[in-house]
């Protein structure tokens, strides 16, 4: 079928008599259907993000804006030990949980990438996770950990092993929180992967093999780059999802114990909410903006370097 | 494909990239950063005559949403609306309700430590101004946690000349108490060394533990951690607004609860009420401290007890003074309210020496008069009535600024640091007392001078 597109369309003097008319409807088609999506994105996006700023120069007072702050709520949040220490638990956070997902969706999709019998309910088990609210999540594996009642002593004593009681200490309640976090966001990477895979031209993965790759250098020399530039937007999209990881952990551990799972969203929550200081509490939503728009650029950069040294 | 064409496709690829990490990064921060802003609520006025009562969702609350309200529809003709929602939804909508006027409520139902920001923001309306009477027959503790400034304890530099106001009054005096198995102790212990005594000499965990308290992070191990530090003549903060818990009274009630942890599980650091209490509930544990929720409604509760009977209640244990620390559900009138007539109406009724009666004999809820918690008919039933009103005496409220909030997370987190150092270390108790408590000063410290403006 012959498609007309701007560059193969006849034109020029007594081809279209409406030529210039329908150039300007051309002009403005695109701004046009664009419309409904910026006026949606103004709404939700821009003008919280602009109110969420002016919030961050603005000094309060048991809850009332009483005075502009200038720059000083980000000079206090850049000198408060908890938010550094906050958002190097988020840094963590998301790197561990991020890597490990990404590792297993990619391995879960290579795995069950091929047809076989039943494999429609796999694929679909493997996608359940994701499915539910991530508050449900929190609860259900509060109830699961719980030294007292919860599964998971029982499960390591049964095995021989000694009771973790993961909420009871610092770093067990961390790995912890990764692993559900792991748990509930592995399918999207292999949900994404497996569509890059299905996807994917056949013919120079065979023609590799033919000439007599293995499966380790058909993975590595075939396979992966031409999934990275799907890899990277499922690992982009995390990463940015990661960053902002809320309820499971409110529901879950509260941020503690201690503060070994106080994420930068978990702090700024209770900074603005708890304490009532909205002016702080944005800054700190402000410089976790910077910082997930950093770690996006960069990680979508080395991704794209990636994809042109192995392309 | 021509080489125009191949730029066109990397640049859709490196836009689709950049939006996607724009467009979902914006995604992710502009709800939080819109609700940091302030939000302005909307809602139509309340009629004349319409009365509307907005509250945080707890059991505390079961018989005023199904008796209460209606009997007092039922009494005055004036039509009830009563509108819950969870602990933190209410407090932000509350505040933010009060703050633009909107005179979508006419009474938020408070906790205690809402008042300081409520009264000082104009969220609620002066009480004193409008010229309303509090019965004199409620306690004069819980009556007090509804005056801005403070009658007694340390003040806010821009308040410390006011005469006290009543912003709030008091409908639920809750308070700590001592829940002890009574297989245990033939009487009430009096101090805590004779509990200590009794759970070394009897506490076998984990089958039997001596001892069971709320650890988590914040506001739950510091509740644990107050009747102690009240008891021992220290203060959360002191008048002079320092803190007041890393002195060697301070450090002697931490290291008194830390020497409690053998014979306590394991898991405290995790624990929220609902563990604290279970241990007890399963008839595995001689004895905690708890507000008075738990007696109202499952002590004697066949489906939820394995003790019924058996507990009985009383002050928390003293070393130099009782010191039971007050949380109170109390009822502030929105400064936008449409009918503050019938909100006044409304508090005066429920406050009132018959209802209150009545609140206490329907239940042995936590009434708020002296004449109620000591009604011989209500007490015959409902035998942790006067341990209310003794604990309500003996309390200690928390400190009174807009900040507590932010103190209690700051004791609290490095009260729960302190309990995970005690299980792992399992001794050395004063000096991991003396160590957290002075990180909580420091930082506690810290946030006082920042805000010295406030507070000197």
């Amino acid at each position: 079928m012959a498609v007309n597109t701007a560059a193969t369309r006849p034109h020029g003097p007594g081809v279209f008599p409406r030529g210039k008319s329908q150039a300007r409807t051309d002009r403005a088609l695109p701004y046009l259907l664009l419309l409904p999506a910026a006026l949606a994105l103004g709404l939700v996006s821009i003008y919280p993000i602009y109110a969420g700023v002016h919030a961050s120069l603005t000094t309060y007072l048991y809850g009332r804006p009483v005075a502009g702050a200038g720059a000083q709520n980000y000079v206090d949040v850049f000198h408060d030990t908890t938010f550094w220490q906050a958002m190097g638990v988020t840094a963590k956070f998301v790197g561990i949980a991020v890597a490990a997902e990404t590792v297993l969706g990619l391995g879960l999709a290579m795995l069950l990438v091929r047809d076989m019998r039943g494999i429609r309910f796999i694929r679909m088990s493997i996608l359940a996770p994701m499915t539910v609210a991530p508050v449900v999540v929190g609860v259900i594996w509060r109830l699961m950990y719980a030294s007292q009642t919860g599964f998971v002593n029982p499960l390591f004593t049964a095995l021989g092993l000694s009771s973790p009681d993961v909420l009871d200490h610092q770093s067990s309640a961390f790995y912890g929180l990764v692993a559900v976090d792991v748990w509930e966001w592995t399918p999207l990477l292999f949900l994404i992967c497996l569509a890059g895979l299905q996807s994917m031209p056949q013919e120079p993965l065979e023609a590799a093999a033919v000439d007599g790759a293995g499966p380790v250098r058909l993975f590595f020399h075939h396979t992966l780059p031409l999934l990275l530039p799907v890899l990277s937007v499922g690992v982009t999209l995390r990463l940015i999802d990661a960053i902002g990881t809320f309820d499971q952990i409110f529901v879950l551990t509260g941020g503690g114990p201690g503060t070994a799972t106080q994420l930068i969203s978990i702090y700024a929550y209770n900074t603005a909410f708890n304490f009532t200081d909205y002016g702080h509490g944005a800054a700190m939503l402000m410089a976790l903006l910077a910082f997930a728009f950093l770690l996006v650029m960069v990680a979508v950069t080395l991704m794209r370097r990636a994809s042109r040294r192995t392309s | 494909m021509t080489s125009s064409g191949n730029s066109s496709a990397q640049w859709s690829r490196r836009a689709l990239l950049k939006s996607a990490g724009l467009g979902a990064a914006a995604t992710v921060a502009a709800p939080l950063l819109a609700a940091c802003s302030g939000s302005t609520g909307s809602g139509g006025g309340a009629g004349s005559k319409k009365l509307v009562i907005g509250s945080f969702q707890d059991p505390a609350m079961q018989p005023f949403r199904h008796m209460y309200v209606k009997q007092f529809q039922h009494e005055t003709g004036i039509q009830v609306v009563y509108e819950e929602t969870n602990y933190n939804a209410w407090y932000q909508a509350a505040k933010s309700d009060g703050l633009n006027k909107t005179g979508a409520y006419d009474i938020y139902v408070m906790d205690d430590n809402w008042v300081p920001e409520f009264a000082a923001g104009g969220i609620v309306q002066n009480m004193t101004k409008l010229g309303f009477k509090p019965n004199p027959g409620i306690l004069a503790k819980g009556l007090d946690q509804g005056y801005w400034p403070p009658k007694s304890g340390p003040r806010l530099s821009a308040f410390k000349n006011d005469t006290p106001q009543l912003y709030a009054l008091v409908i639920i005096d809750d308070v700590n108490l001592l829940y002890y198995d009574k297989r245990y102790f033939s009487s009430p212990p009096q101090t805590w060394d004779e509990i200590y005594a009794a759970m070394k000499s009897k506490a076998k965990p984990p089958q039997l533990y001596g001892w069971s308290a709320r650890g988590v992070k914040g506001n739950p191990v510091v509740q644990s951690y107050l009747p102690f530090l009240n008891s021992y003549g220290a203060n959360f903060v002191n008048d002079d607004w320092t803190p007041g818990f890393a002195g060697a009274a301070g450090v002697a009630a931490l290291e008194r609860l830390l020497s409690f942890l053998p014979y306590m599980s394991t898991s405290t650091p995790e624990f929220d009420t609902d563990q604290e209490t279970g241990l007890m509930l399963q008839g595995k544990c001689m004895a905690l401290n708890d507000y008075t929720g738990t007696a109202v409604t499952e002590i004697d509760n066949p489906s939820n007890s394995k003790v019924v009977g058996q507990i009985n209640l009383a002050n928390t244990p003293k070393q130099v003074k009782h010191g039971p620390a007050i949380g109170t559900f109390i009822c502030g009138i929105a400064s936008g309210s449409a009918n503050t007539e019938g909100a006044m109406k409304f508090l005066e009724w429920f406050t009132s020496d018959r209802i209150q009666t009545q609140f206490a004999r329907q239940g042995g809820n936590a009434a708020v008069t002296s004449a109620a918690l000591h009604d011989s008919q209500a007490v015959a039933k409902y035998r942790w009535l006067p341990a209310i009103a003794q604990s309500v005496e003996a309390s200690t409220p928390k400190p009174r600024t807009p900040d507590e909030p932010k103190f209690e997370d700051i004791l609290g987190t490095q009260l729960n640091l302190a309990l995970l150092d005690a299980l792992q270390q399992k001794g050395n108790y004063g000096k991991i007392a003396q160590k957290w408590l002075k990180a909580a000063h420091d930082q506690m410290a810290k946030v006082l001078e920042q805000n010295k403006n406030i507070y000197f």
